[in-house]
């Protein structure tokens, strides 16, 4: 079962989106954030924030729910850093079923898109 | 998790309530609310790098949780959230149990759904189960019982000297009155009486004791009362005795009257007082007492030995000398038995230098003391050895019967195999599969076992039907199916289920995936694994029906042995009866007139040719001893008196004495070699007379002729009897016993008291019981006549014990013969049909049908072959500690060892053969189809 996240939408109209469109697109977020390096979980929302240029924020509600819902999945593996000085944390990085999952996905978020351009896009075949 | 830090302290807050409808685990949650604690701190301390103040920067952090339900409603949904604390803290096992009840209804279902298999498994079972449940139950009547007595712990037999000694009543006074260690001691004597209940006389076995006896013992009557102290005071005048409970039961039909009721014992009025508790019979395990009667009885009950008549009466209360009495005693709590021990010593020691003549330098004997628990240890000695062998023998065939069931299971579980892959690759452990399968076996076995104790059952109550002639077996016992034998049963079922079933879950649980999914069958290539296992329990199962085989052969042979003695006597033609006239008190006037009376009744009888007395029965176990002194030799060896002894060989100073009437000789068919018989010269008032047999003539004459010379049984100082004749040797004693020394005396000059009639007939000896029974009965109605029996049937009795043991050891070696047959047939069975396609190819490429027939025989028989050199190992072992119940055949004896294997093969060849038709009969086309 998965779960329903909820995004808080700012600027876009928050009805031009289902929830499976939200649902699918969460994972593959999360997922492409860590791809390079492990990253906590505060960490990951600020990027999020930032990339999406604030068009997309992950409340705390539904951003760790998910990560652990990846992290069950085997898609994500979560591990407590405790470095000199700092408190531990804890850092979620890509596992190499995550980098199968990531790149599927990818593939087929491209698909789709291309495919919605060509039905709603200027140019018709 | 670290210390939180100030602000974390409030996030907590916050988090925890959020969190707590998900009732994760403690450590769970502390982990969320640390990682989502160090979020808002993040976020915090951004806002007032930001600028925000304090309660700015808390406010916003916060607005992340503003849907209080968000957390756990977004997280309901993961596992973790979903495995309730208690079920992941909770001890495995609470799994294991509900695993189990779901493992017995499908091992059920399984069961059922195969009925062949289920029901010849049950009833394999049930053999070997059944079997081993009738020797427990053997076991348990005999080595685990105890005496019914209150606080045996502090309950011990004393005896004089050794154990098994015995005390004069003296004596034992003396023992009762100095042990202050103890409580109290009584005493007992056993008797034979003559009990008249009003139709006919019959001996009963019982005990004369004293009047604290079942006091001391804590025994409380079933029906009225049992003796006491006030039954003890004055010679003669406590006429009252109490039966046992079977006694009751059987004799007088448990009547309620039989209180009070008036007998006659021994010829004289007795009322019967009481009826002891059920399941007590007597001071001593395996004594069958029926009768109780009081110490002060002693001169009409518990007359002296044979050798006293009614005139020489000594009172047996005041004889310091005649030892008769055992004692039982309970040592007081606080009293330490080897304080008590010294005590007794030092009350027999006063006693023997005071009132016995103790020969210079002798010193007096000392005392034993035994827990009545360990009761009798010869007798116990003798029911383990039987006990062990039979339960070896049986434990032999329980085994077998485990292997020819583990290896059904073997061959089920290669059809099984796609069931069982299938469940491993979805995840199933193999720890669980094993747990399922070993109870499919348990539960098998448990029917098995429910079977075999019915089984055990009807042999136990055959037993009790066809119960073993008076003497066949040296002690009483009653079997029975108690609490006891059934756990017994239900403990080795579960076991016997694990022993067959383990082996095969094992292997059953590790099948070789692929190809178990793929549910492929067996090909040319399976070889080893499951098959060698197989072979390997043929083999053992080979082995050891060998082992068993070959006891029962040595039994058969023995038996047969035993059948074949030359007894020396004419059995096929002679009668024989007790005539206990000692119970009677007859005078010696009165004995000799009776005896006399009744030679000549039995000689007019219609088919009897001559009729005469004995005082030792023949076959009877035991002898009276007499020390044997040759007049003109030294010797240092003084008068030795003893009856009712075990026969004695070897001894050169002693000798087995028997007192016998007219026509002895004549009548018995023992032939005289030397000298004459006893005659109607050799009366009381003429020079005594005796006659040797041949073994003691060549032990005290060697060389020259007994005849004419004197020998003395009565000590050196004499009477010497001049030697009149030698007889040929006859057996004594026992029918294995040889060489036994024996010396005759006419009882015209050595009055007895109690002898065996002895009747040798020209008709059927089986057709003089009534008459015989008539003429004694009007001859003396008092006298019980309990057992008239042809020699032949005497003999019977005396070979019952070897002819049951054969007939057991017979039944379980047929028995594991037919498993082992049965198990070879399985596994070449199982081997043809996995190895059809290879069969097939072999004949298509025009392989000879003789040569593949041949093929399987080999296969089959090399593995009999195998087993057979295991089994004749371990039987020439084995065999050596039979020594002790064979006669007249040798532990390795030849003809045994070559029959059993040549039977056993035989027997191997069958069942090869059958599956040996059945691969020759295999159409190649069909085999290579067959994938």
């Amino acid at each position: 079962m998965l779960a329903i996240t909820y995004v808080a939408m700012t600027a876009i109209d928050r009805r031009m989106l289902d929830r499976e469109l939200k649902k699918g697109s969460a994972e593959l977020i999360i997922l492409s954030i860590v791809e390079h390096r492990a990253r906590h979980g505060y960490e990951i929302s600020r990027l999020i924030e930032s990339r999406s240029a604030g068009q997309l924020k992950f409340h705390i509600a539904s951003l760790y729910p998910l990560l652990y819902r990846l992290e069950e999945r085997g898609w994500l593996q979560g591990r407590w850093v405790e470095k000199p000085g700092q408190r531990r944390r804890r850092f979620y990085r890509l596992t190499a079923e995550g980098r199968r999952v990531l790149a599927s996905q990818r593939h087929t978020w491209k698909a789709f898109v291309t495919a919605m351009r060509l039905i709603t896009g200027v140019d018709h075949a | 998790m670290p210390d939180p830090s100030p602000s974390s302290r409030s996030w907590i807050d916050q988090l925890r309530p959020r969190l707590a409808a998900l009732r994760l685990s403690p450590a769970r949650e502390a982990e969320i609310i640390e990682e989502l604690s160090q979020h808002l701190d993040d976020r915090y301390e951004e806002l007032r790098a930001a600028g925000s103040d304090d309660a700015e920067a808390r406010r916003i952090a916060l607005e992340e949780l503003d849907d209080h339900d968000a957390l756990a409603r977004h997280m309901r949904a993961l596992r973790q959230a979903h495995v309730p604390p208690s079920a992941v803290e909770a001890p495995p096992r609470l799994g294991g149990l509900r695993d189990v009840g779901h493992d017995l209804r499908y091992a059920a279902r399984m069961l059922r759904k195969q009925p062949g298999f289920t029901l010849a498994a049950v009833l394999t079972l049930a053999l070997g189960i059944g079997a081993n449940t009738a020797v427990f139950s053997l076991v348990n009547a005999t080595l685990l019982q105890r005496l019914p007595v209150a606080d045996r712990a502090h309950l011990f037999y004393i005896y004089r000297g050794n154990v098994g000694g015995v005390f004069s009543y003296p004596q034992f006074e003396t023992v009762r009155d100095y042990g202050r260690s103890f409580d109290g001691v009584a005493g007992w004597g056993g008797i034979t009486a003559s009990l008249n209940a009003g139709d006919s006389a019959e001996l009963v076995s019982g005990v004369i004791v004293t009047g604290n006896f079942f006091d001391l013992l804590g025994i409380r009557p079933a029906r009225g009362r049992l003796l006491s102290t006030s039954d003890d005071v004055t010679p003669g005048a406590h006429p009252v005795a109490v039966i046992s409970y079977d006694f009751w039961q059987t004799r007088f039909a448990g009547r309620s009257d039989v209180i009070g009721r008036d007998i006659r014992l021994n010829g004289h009025a007795f009322t019967i007082v009481g009826v002891a508790p059920a399941g007590f019979s007597g001071p001593q395990l395996g004594g069958a007492r029926h009768l109780y009667v009081p110490m002060m009885m002693q001169a009409i009950m518990r007359p002296p030995r044979a050798g006293y008549s009614g005139e020489q009466n000594p009172d047996l209360l005041k004889n310091p000398t005649n030892s008769w009495i055992f004692a039982v005693g309970r040592l007081k709590t606080d009293a330490r038995l080897a304080e008590a021990r010294a005590e007794l010593d030092a009350a027999i020691a006063e006693f023997f230098r005071t009132r016995m003549k103790l020969p210079p330098g002798a010193s007096p004997p000392r005392t034993s003391m035994v827990p009545v628990d360990e009761g009798n240890a010869g007798q116990r000695q003798q029911i383990r050895s039987v006990a062990l062998l039979l339960g070896g023998v049986v434990g032999a065939v329980l085994l077998i019967a485990c292997a020819n069931i583990a290896n059904l299971l073997l061959s089920k579980a290669a059809a099984r195999q796609r069931e069982l892959a299938v469940r491993l690759a979805l995840g199933a452990s193999r720890g669980r599969l094993v747990q399922q399968l070993l109870t499919e076996s348990v539960l098998l076995s448990v029917i098995g076992g429910a079977a075999g104790v019915a089984l055990a059952w009807a042999l136990v109550e055959g037993f009790r039907a066809a119960p073993p002639p008076a003497g066949g077996l040296p002690i009483a016992f009653d079997l029975s199916i108690d609490p006891r034998v059934l756990f017994f049963a239900l403990l080795l079922s579960c076991m016997t289920g694990i022993v067959f079933g383990v082996v095969p879950a094992l292997n059953a649980s590790r099948p070789v995936l692929v190809p178990a999914l793929k549910g492929a069958s067996g090909s040319v290539a399976e070889r080893g694994g499951r098959l060698d296992l197989k072979k390997m329990l043929v083999v053992a199962e080979v082995a050891l029906s060998l082992l068993l085989l070959t006891a029962a052969g040595l039994f058969v042979r023995s038996l047969q042995s035993t059948r074949a003695i030359d007894t020396g006597v004419d059995v096929e033609r002679l009668v024989s009866l007790p005539l206990n006239i000692n119970l009677l008190r007859y005078t010696r006037v009165q004995g000799r007139e009776f005896y006399r009376q009744i030679v000549e009744r039995a000689e007019r009888l219609p088919g009897v040719e001559s009729a005469t007395v004995s005082r030792i029965a023949m076959l009877a176990g035991t002898t009276r001893i007499l020390s044997v002194h040759v007049e003109g030799r030294a010797a240092s060896h003084d008068q030795v008196y003893s009856e009712n002894s075990p026969v004695v060989i070897g001894d050169p100073t002693l000798i087995n004495a028997n007192v016998v009437g007219p026509r002895f000789f004549k009548t018995m068919g023992i032939p005289l070699l030397s000298g004459r018989d006893f005659d109607e010269t050799d009366t009381e008032d003429r020079p005594p007379v005796i006659i040797l047999n041949a073994t003691a003539a060549a032990i005290h004459f060697a060389g020259s002729t007994p005849i004419g010379s004197r020998i003395s049984v009565g000590g050196p100082q004499g009477p010497w009897r001049e030697i009149v004749g030698v007889v040929r040797d006859s057996k004594y004693g026992s029918l294995t016993q040889d060489g036994v020394p024996v010396v005759y005396m006419p009882l015209a000059q050595n009055h007895e008291t109690g002898m065996t009639l002895y009747v040798r007939a020209s008709v059927a000896p089986a057709s003089l019981v009534s008459p015989l029974r008539r003429e004694i009965q009007e001859l003396e109605p008092n006298l019980p006549v309990p057992a008239i029996m042809p020699m032949t049937q005497t003999m019977g009795t005396s070979l019952y014990a070897a002819r049951m043991g054969a007939w057991l050891l017979g039944t379980f070696g047929g028995l594991a013969l037919l498993l082992a047959v049965v198990g070879i047939y399985g596994v070449l069975s199982f081997s043809i049909s996995r190895r059809t396609r290879e069969m097939g190819i072999r004949l298509a490429l025009g392989a000879d049908r003789h040569h593949v027939f041949l093929l399987v025989i080999r296969d089959g028989m090399l593995l009999v072959m195998l087993g057979v050199l295991i089994g004749l190992g371990t039987g020439l072992a084995a065999a050596r500690s039979l020594g002790a119940f064979l006669y007249g055949v040798s532990t390795t004896d030849v003809p045994t060892f070559v029959g059993t294997v040549a039977l056993l093969c035989a027997a191997a060849l069958v069942a090869c053969a059958i599956p040996a038709r059945r691969a020759i009969g295999v159409s190649p086309v069909t085999a290579l189809r067959q994938e």
